[in-house]
């Protein structure tokens, strides 16, 4: 095996290492941290005392 | 009618300056990304519209080596690709990163030096390409002297984001934060490592179109796909001031994504030179898109309902949804494609070129258009100084890009009809063709004047030609009777 065929092999399974292994981190941090307990809560996260549930904020101008 | 909370004035004020102070903290930058997308646009259409009529009309323009077909086409693909959907994924991202964050940004300036490395990339990425620098891969077409300012430009807006996430005060993460982080981590690593296989290190044989198709497909997939889901998700509940159907459904649709899109790469080199499990597994996964795609079709239609009135009144709705309903066409005509029997018709057809541009244009240039209209007045200040230009701008785009998908889609299917045939002579199939070539240059002239007026609308508003509003931070708010 040359080392061009080294290199892909190291990126291939690096990546798949990094990249397993950071899924299984984010899916298990985002558990613990109670982000899928309340999904109501969650949807209604983007709304705020200025721009609550219920009123618009985009039309065409006058 | 929804019911409305009476919320005290002070907590509304208090909320109404926080907002405006985040949105503060990251105009420059972001208009910075979002204007040099702007250019880029306008340089790719004009290379679009060269490109196609050379297809009906070879005659058109010879003579100038910088303008022959496999140039201008290439370049056009790298000013569209690299140059305006991402950076308006990279200049949008930072901006909901900071909103849904609730959180300014930190160093802004920093992010006019990654601003600057894109454009200095993209600019020696379609300029090198002609006056004959182009390297022969596709998407990956840029000359071997541009990539070093992607990566050092794109690592630049991985780490605010991923910064402005940790200095977080909203400690829920909302699903358009699952998307762009997603997208911001996988990005980077999808470039470099094909960068590195492709022209670095390269791997030989068949494993270096297996990473150029495997690459290619999740520019779209792993990049900007995330990233228009994720700002129809923010945008459309914002607009019409509803919260998603079902949040439950969008986390499952985030997580379907990351886990199948990055096998469906593979189906395009279907009837090519590959291991065939590999293509079978490309097809696997690109019908487990089902999920996601249904997932999120569901939620976007059922969140939605009862508010389609709102098209009338909201430019910035009326071009997200357009964006969100064709990812849901695109997506399922995509899994369809992969299929090995429809392949043997559609695969290097025209076919393909228009399901690309449904996707590229259709759904993410479109849900883009509704960033914009909602994102730079609260940026700027300002409102849109002309509905007329707004109007232009939507039919141009929404009728071109119709033109556009049905006639090279029409074209496309009988011309691999053809090509399988073979009675048919290649001179028939080329003349067969012509009225469909010509009809995608009418589309693209349409696409072009939709971005003029585009671009009239934007400059105006930075030069400060639309009204200011004077009723607080918060614009555009519709009143409820």
């Amino acid at each position: 095996m040359n080392a061009a065929n080294v290199a892909m092999f190291a990126v291939v399974i690096g990546s798949i290492v990094v990249f397993g292994t950071a899924t299984i981190l984010a899916l298990g941090w985002a558990f613990r941290n109670g982000q899928f307990d309340n999904f109501d809560q969650g949807a209604a996260s983007i709304f705020g005392p200025d721009e609550p549930v219920g009123e618009p904020t985009d039309a065409f101008p006058k | 009618m929804s019911s409305v909370t009476v919320i005290p004035l002070h907590d509304r004020e208090r909320a109404a300056a926080e907002r405006a102070s985040i949105d503060g903290s990251c105009r420059g930058p972001v208009l910075y990304f979002t204007a040099s997308a702007l250019f880029w646009l306008l340089a790719g259409s004009i290379l679009a519209i060269i490109a196609s009529a050379k297809l009906h009309s070879p005659y058109f323009l010879t003579g100038i080596p910088e303008l022959t077909f496999g140039r201008v086409r290439m370049a056009h693909l790298q000013a569209v690709s690299i140059g305006w959907t991402s950076m308006v994924t990279m200049g949008g991202s930072v901006w909901m990163m900071c909103r849904l964050c609730r959180t300014e940004l930190i160093y802004p300036k920093l992010l006019y030096v990654s601003a600057t490395l894109w454009n200095i990339g993209t600019l020696l990425s379609v300029g090198g390409i002609l006056l004959g620098d182009g390297q022969s891969v596709e998407w990956l077409d840029a000359p071997p002297y541009a990539p070093p300012f992607f990566v050092a430009g794109l690592g630049i807006v991985s780490a605010w984001v991923a910064a402005t996430f940790r200095r977080r005060r909203e400690k829920h993460v909302y699903v358009t934060q699952w998307y762009i982080l997603a997208a911001l981590f996988w990005f980077p690593w999808l470039y470099t490592v094909a960068v590195f296989m492709i022209f670095w290190s390269p791997a030989t044989g068949v494993v270096q179109p297996i990473v150029n198709w495997w690459f290619n497909h999740n520019f779209l997939g792993l990049w900007l796909t995330p990233v228009a889901v994720g700002t129809a998700y923010y945008l459309i509940p914002k607009i019409i001031g509803r919260p998603i159907h079902s949040y439950y459904l969008s986390i499952t649709g985030f997580w379907a994504l990351a886990l199948f899109y990055s096998w469906a790469g593979m189906h395009h080199l279907i009837g090519g030179p590959i291991p065939a499990w590999l293509s079978t597994a490309s097809t696997v996964g690109s019908m487990m898109m089902f999920i996601p795609v249904i997932a999120v079709g569901i939620n976007h239609h059922m969140t939605m309902r009862n508010h389609f009135h709102r098209l009338k009144y909201s430019p910035a709705l009326r071009f997200t949804v357009f964006g969100a309903i064709t990812y849901t066409w695109v997506s399922f005509q995509g899994s369809i494609e992969s299929l090995k029997d429809f392949s043997e018709v559609a695969h290097f057809t025209h076919y393909t070129v228009a399901h690309a541009h449904l996707g590229a244009y259709g759904f993410v240039t479109m849900i883009f258009f509704g960033l914009y209209y909602y994102m730079i007045p609260r940026l700027t200040g300002r409102e849109w100084s002309s509905s007329t230009l707004i109007r232009i701008h939507f039919w141009c785009a929404s009728v071109g890009i119709t033109i556009y998908f049905v006639s090279l889609s029409i074209g496309g299917w009988w011309q691999g009809r053809m090509l399988n045939n073979p009675d048919v002579s290649f001179g028939n199939i080329t003349r067969y063709l012509l009225p469909y070539l010509f009809s995608r240059t009418v589309a693209g002239i349409l696409l072009t004047i939709g971005h003029i007026a585009f671009a009239t609308s934007f400059v105006m508003n930075l030069a400060g030609w639309g009204k200011k509003r004077t009723g607080g931070p918060t614009f555009f708010v519709e009143k409820v009777a």
